[in-house]
């Protein structure tokens, strides 16, 4: 099963737009001067990660492609390059402003129209050879059943072996130990397949730093408690892809610590991410990718500022121990913040927005309800019910979190002029 | 035979029992009895869940399923979205409505999103007295079976601290013996269709697998052993048919099977959840493994869901069946979102393909009867099938 546009789509077409738009986004900001070395470090990061996935092949390097929460530690551990398959479909959305090739390349595989656009977007991008041809393909159940069943067919497209990590449901000893020992299993494969061993030391090194990337995170999180917050919006991205792309990697320390100061140098002056503060909104899953930009517009014009985000960047309690590296990465699943959606949808899920609530003393949550997302859609009415208890509406907002035809901006614009019209008069 | 015609020597009664037991479902006097003796029901959500424990237990097991045919589903939609499995939402609805009411028990797994929500939406707003979710693995490995069997002892454990008391291992047995016997006959059943003219239908079939899971094994088995000699004291065939088989998301509608039968084809086998998967393997007692960790390796192991991986071992066992019951052609029939079958329809088909077999594709709801576009281009595959057969 392989695509057929592959003489007429080069290769890394969508890694490489992505690097030229980060490269541009990039210069640009050298020309303006309220934008900060956070965020310049981002884009380099993001610039660096794909042209790093750009080269691979010329350098003779191993890729390993895997889908969102996966331990990429094990992979910057083994000296393999990653590429996160999902953020690829995401990037290519909010850098190209759409992904209709890559969707209708995966509906040409016979890929329902339900089934959610990133992955449909990453089986078609393997199709359209419009990614690099990974070496093997890892996958997991984490978070849903979309991602424990992307692997295979990226294996079959993209001819290559793979591995299933099976991530277990709860969080008793004897399933912490069964995730252990998943990932033993993973790395004698990634072994046997890239005739690299694992570099024990190099993974502990990784552990400790992942260990204090939570711990920036959570700081971070403290100071956007302040009023007014002082981190806009639409850099929410930025956070979560720190995890996603660069976990227990210097330079995701570097920007952390950076932006940790540029935060805490704003709440010292009072400064908020928007002019004049007026809303401060949790939101529920991702914005869509192709209206960051609106988004943010938006945002400004409101006084309206995302503080926020339970399920993305809001951690879970625990640390990683050094000493014991491949436990602390199993341990930093269950810490991470999308897997209080992942287990038994009990009173720590519930606890977690109503606590968030209180302390980030939220005005309104926002529900980006992604058509594709079963798992999280079903939610909705939960999670509004258990928000009303402590006084926060929600607004759902039908979207879809890559594909542009689903909703348009003033329909959703118009949604949310009446969400803060109701806020306005609370 | 035609269809509708019904002889002294083509009338099954004991089918007539077993439909009566659905068609009340889950309004059943004979349930409503059970409680008024005092006796406990327990509902469960995925053939994962290891039944025989909860009958050792003696508690009734039934099955949780939506309405029988497709319908507003408002208030269903209104607690798990619309982009919930219309299963999940026909299932939660009832529940909403009251019509599970009677449960004493409810038993789910985390086995797709859609039914791990049905569980999450049903524990938070309902008040059934007891809950038990089942982490299952996904893989077939030594580590994933060691980790179902503990989850297995666990459930155990969870339902003798509710009942305050223990489950023997005498129970348990007679409640394997019992569910195998069951297993064994509803083997038989399916095996009368590798015939060329066989004396049931598939929508037959499907309205006896609901009864199976609707009533207690004790009287569904007898029943079933009745069936089974009445049918072969029959003169019934079903001559002349497209031989087809029937895979993909929960059915439990018996009419979807009977439109496909209704325009020249003959369903003879199935890969269903409410079918084969049901019924599938038997919990092997070999003397050593300890009862329990038996039964947990049985319901690992058994006829696999799309959810599992690797997917070739469904898909090998999907084309083993074809084989087997000499099908023409394989219908798959998948409710929207119902992730895990779409994830691998490219896939199966191009196996199926590999091996002689059309598959033809439908997105449907569940609960649908298949009629309308459904039907025409069933008729238009199973037109399809017969010239290739030419």
């Amino acid at each position: 099963m392989t695509g057929h546009a592959e003489a007429r789509t080069p290769e890394t077409n969508k890694v490489r737009a992505i690097v030229r738009a980060c490269r541009l986004i990039s210069r640009m900001n050298r020309l303006r001067p309220d934008v900060t070395r956070s965020e310049n470090l981002y884009y380099q990061m993001l610039s660096d990660y794909f042209t790093r996935l750009l080269d691979a092949r010329n350098n003779g390097d191993f890729i390993a492609a895997h889908t969102v929460f996966f331990p990429a530690e094990l992979l910057y551990a083994m000296d393999l390059v990653p590429m996160h398959t999902e953020t690829t479909t995401w990037m290519t959305s909010l850098f190209t402003g759409e992904c209709s090739d890559l969707l209708e390349a995966g509906s040409a595989l016979g890929l329902a129209s339900e089934i959610c656009t990133p992955h449909r977007g990453l089986a078609g991008a393997f199709s359209l050879g419009a990614v690099p041809r990974p070496d093997v393909m890892l996958w997991s159940n984490m978070v849903c059943d979309n991602t424990a069943k992307s692997g295979e067919l990226i294996m079959e497209l993209a001819h290559c072996p793979g591995f299933f990590i099976d991530h277990p449901f709860k969080d008793s000893p004897e399933e912490k130990q069964y995730l252990v020992g998943e990932l033993e299993d993973m790395v004698v494969f990634l072994e046997e397949h890239s005739g690299r061993k694992m570099n024990w030391d190099r993974l502990s090194e990784i552990v400790a730093r992942m260990d204090r990337q939570v711990q920036l995170t959570r700081e971070v999180n403290e100071l956007r408690k302040s009023v007014p917050s002082p981190f806009g919006s639409r850099r929410f991205l930025e956070l979560v892809t720190m995890d996603y792309l660069f976990p227990g990697q210097p330079a995701a320390i570097e920007y952390l610590e950076t932006l940790k100061q540029e935060l805490s140098d704003m709440v010292a002056q009072g400064k908020g991410a928007v002019a004049r503060e007026r809303f401060r909104l949790m939101s529920l899953f991702i914005p869509p990718m192709y209206l960051t930009g609106f988004l943010e517009k938006v945002s400004q014009e409101f006084g309206a500022v995302s503080v926020v985000e339970p399920f993305f960047t809001f951690w879970g309690e625990g640390r990683l121990d050094p000493a014991h590296p491949l436990e602390s990465v199993a341990q930093k699943s269950y810490m991470l913040p999308e897997m209080r959606m992942y287990g038994p949808l009990d009173d720590r899920a519930l606890d977690a927005i109503t606590s968030c609530a209180r302390e980030y003393r939220i005005d309104g949550a926002i529900y980006y309800a992604d058509v594709g997302c079963r798992h999280t859609c079903a939610t909705i009415k939960l999670f509004k019910d258990t928000l009303s208890e402590v006084d926060v509406p929600v607004l759902t907002l039908d979207c879809d979190v890559v594909d542009p035809t689903l909703t348009s901006q003033d329909e959703i614009r118009e949604k949310l002029e009446r969400f803060f019209e109701l806020l306005e008069d609370r | 035979m035609r269809e509708g015609t019904q002889t002294s020597k083509t009338r099954l009664p004991a089918l007539e029992r077993l439909r009566e037991i659905n068609r009340a479902f889950p309004d059943a006097e004979q349930l409503r009895e059970l409680k008024r003796s005092g006796g406990r029901i327990f509902g469960w959500l995925c053939t994962y869940t290891p039944e025989e424990v909860i009958h050792a237990a003696g508690i009734l097991p039934v099955r949780i399923v939506g309405y029988p045919q497709e319908t507003d589903l408002d208030d269903g939609t209104a607690y798990l979205y619309v982009n919930s499995c219309s299963f999940s939402r026909s299932c939660f609805q009832l529940a909403i409505r009251g019509q599970y009411d009677f449960l004493d028990g409810v038993v789910g797994g985390s086995t797709c999103d859609g039914v791990r929500r049905l569980f999450d939406l049903w524990r938070h707003y309902m008040d059934t007295p007891f809950y038990h979710v089942l982490n299952i693995p996904r893989k077939y490995t030594e580590k994933a079976h060691r980790l179902y069997y503990d989850e297995v002892l666990k459930f155990k454990a969870h339902l003798e601290d509710w009942l305050g008391q223990g489950i023997s291992d005498d129970s348990l047995l007679d409640s394997v013996h019992l569910y195998n016997e069951s297993r064994r006959l509803l083997r038989e059943l399916y095996d009368l269709r590798r015939v060329d003219a066989p004396a049931v239908t598939g929508a037959e079939t499907l309205e006896v697998m609901n009864a199976s899971f609707r009533m207690p094994k004790e009287t569904f088995n007898q029943w079933l052993q009745e069936l089974l000699s009445e049918i072969k004291l029959s003169v019934r065939a079903h001559a002349n048919r497209v031989r087809v088989m029937v895979v993909g998301s929960v059915l439990t509608n018996a009419d979807f099977i009977r439109s496909i039968e209704e325009v020249g084809g003959l369903v003879v086998a199935d890969e269903l959840c409410t079918g084969t998967r049901y019924w599938g393997d038997p919990v092997v007692l070999d003397g050593k493994t300890p009862l329990l960790e038996a039964i947990s390796r049985r319901y690992l192991g058994n006829f696999p869901c799309a959810r599992m991986y690797p997917s070739d071992e469904r898909f090998n066992r999907i084309i083993q069946t074809a084989h087997d019951f000499r099908v023409d052609g394989v219908i798959s029939q998948n409710i929207r979102y119902c992730v895990p079958y779409c994830h691998d329809l490219p896939l199966l088909t191009q196996r199926l393909k590999a091996e002689g077999k059309p598959t033809l594709a439908l997105d449907v709801e569940y609960g649908t009867a298949g009629s309308g576009q459904i039907r025409t281009r069933v008729q238009a595959f199973l037109e399809m099938l017969e010239a290739r057969k030419r």
